[in-house]
């Protein structure tokens, strides 16, 4: 064999390389050579873009007009309590100019309000100051709840609610009537309030002395639910009503008296029985002792239950 | 002629020469010299045509390798904001601190949707060998059911900004859904993997 033999196979050899590496990726638009093929150019991979920071609530100045409400309620040991509060009137005026959530889901926030907050620790703190003994924790607690059930009942659709004697301008029409959820600072201003008011009003001084709390909504009811290890009291002459939320056991209790009456025909003064935790056939609502409410925390934020990214191992092969 | 060393007349060797033969060889000298070219011809052919492939293939491989090399790198930097952001405790975050919470979480779903959509147009098209194509087709399903659940995310967080909470819940729900399909198809793809690298007797995952 001679080299003139040779020559064509390895011209031969040539022109299909040249084919198979410049000529077809050329024609297919291919990258040329021994770069892979298949590739996109697709730009710069993503990078995080940190979310724009939420705007702070600026708060309310304490030397301008202010509603001063005196309150007036008998605490656990039977003793009358008083206290004030005042309420800067910027503040009130802005919640009222506030338009309401038709979704009860959300009606936790009305509890949470940033700028009420201030002022609802000072309140919670003068209700129930803080005691040595954590056994007049209880004490505490009652007496928070006592407080917000002897605050006036009234209907959302009565203009005796409002200290404007009008609707508000954001009061929802419902089927059945009127809602407006308040804001614990506009239950305190107006001085009344009806069961959503009351039970949003509790959680927030709850809340602020650091219970952990939802709303109970029912047909035609709304309460508080109160998280506790255990509540079973030997002098319960009742068995006290929980619902389980989160593996928790929330207790029930009710924000409005409805017991409230006259103390003789004629008389001004009223008397009203409170309503201990977990007590439900006291209410006298029959949605309460027939129905199972619906949970609503008070805080809320969407909580996946799927997050996990899995690692993958690599094709070795190309490696 | 000398008498005692005659020449034994009948005794000449005879011209042994044959033309034809001689021709013959030569033909088939060139003969075997051609057919020896045209499989030398064919076993380089052959050869390089398998080297080539084989080369090709190689690079093909690599090309999909460092792309679900990169995409796994993102994807990495993803799952470590989703970690930090799930680990932050939210039983008493006060309302500013709620939305703040969950404008994180919209950021983190919009950075994931990003990243996958990124990596999947990429992974998509690469030319794989042809044993290779269920482990791609399973990588790309699950890029495309992550891009889902990001996107649903991203939904629940804009129901949350304008207060309806039952469709944030229903938006994670269905994200959880589109999580676990991922799953799924993740499960797939390493099935696949394995039974390219290590053949078809590997055990179900």
């Amino acid at each position: 064999m001679e080299w003139k033999d040779v020559l064509p196979v390895l011209v031969g050899g040539l022109v299909i390389l040249v084919v198979a590496l410049v000529v077809k990726p050329a024609l297919l638009g291919e990258p040329i050579g021994f770069a892979s093929s298949g590739s996109v150019p697709a730009g710069d991979p993503p990078v995080y873009v940190p979310p724009a920071p939420v705007p702070t609530a600026t708060p309310f100045p304490d030397d301008g007009e202010a509603y001063t409400r005196s309150f007036r309620w008998t605490a656990i040991d039977g003793g009358v309590r008083t206290t004030e509060v005042r309420v800067p009137e910027a503040l009130f005026l802005t919640h009222r100019g506030t338009s309401r959530f038709s979704d009860y889901n959300s009606w936790g926030r009305y509890a949470l309000a940033d700028a009420d907050r201030p002022l609802l620790e000072d309140l919670a703190h003068r209700i129930a100051p803080p005691a040595a003994n954590p056994d007049e924790g209880y004490f505490r607690l009652m007496n928070l709840v006592f407080f917000v059930q002897q605050i006036p009942y009234d209907r959302d659709d009565n203009t005796t609610s409002y200290i404007e004697g009008v609707l508000p301008s954001h009061a929802m029409y419902v089927k059945d009537g009127v809602e407006y959820p308040k804001y614990s600072v506009e239950t305190l201003v107006d001085g009344r309030g009806d069961c959503e008011d009351a039970a949003i009003l509790m959680g927030g001084l709850l809340d602020a002395l650091g219970y952990d709390t939802v709303l109970l909504r029912y047909s035609d009811h709304m309460a508080l639910g109160i998280r506790m290890n255990e509540f079973n009291p030997y002098y319960a002459k009742y068995t006290p009503r929980h619902f389980m939320y989160g593996g928790q056991h929330y207790y029930y209790v009710e924000g409005t008296d409805f017991d409230w009456g006259n103390i003789s025909v004629g008389s001004t003064a009223i008397w009203g029985r409170p309503h201990p935790i977990g007590d439900t056939s006291g209410t006298g609502i029959p949605s309460v002792q027939s129905e199972t409410p619906q949970i609503i925390p008070l805080r809320y934020v969407p909580e996946p239950g799927e997050y996990q990214i899995r690692p993958v191992r690599l094709p070795a092969g190309g490696a | 002629m000398d008498p005692d060393t005659p020449e034994p007349s009948g005794l000449r060797i005879p011209d042994l020469k044959i033309p034809g033969l001689l021709k013959l060889t030569a033909d088939r000298r060139k003969a075997l010299a051609t057919a020896a070219a045209a499989v030398v011809a064919i076993a380089v052919l052959l050869v390089g045509g398998m080297v080539f492939v084989s080369f090709h293939e190689g690079q093909q491989v690599a090309a999909f390798n460092s792309h679900v090399s990169a995409s796994e790198a993102d994807l990495f930097l993803v799952s470590g904001k989703i970690t930090s952001h799930m680990r932050t405790p939210t039983n008493d975050l006060s309302v500013a601190e709620c939305d703040a919470h969950v404008r994180e979480f919209a950021a983190i779903a919009n950075y994931g949707r990003a990243v996958t959509a990124y990596h999947r147009r990429i992974v998509a098209v690469d030319a794989v060998p042809e044993a290779y194509a269920g482990a791609q087709s399973a990588y790309v399903r699950a890029l495309d059911n992550l891009n889902r659940a990001f996107t649903f995310w991203s939904s629940a967080a804009s129901a949350y900004e304008v207060r309806d909470y039952n469709a944030a819940n229903r938006n994670i729900a269905e994200a959880d859904k589109a999580w676990q399909e991922y799953n799924a198809a993740i499960t797939d793809y390493d099935r696949e993997l394995r039974v390219v690298e290590e053949g078809p007797e590997v055990p179900p995952a």
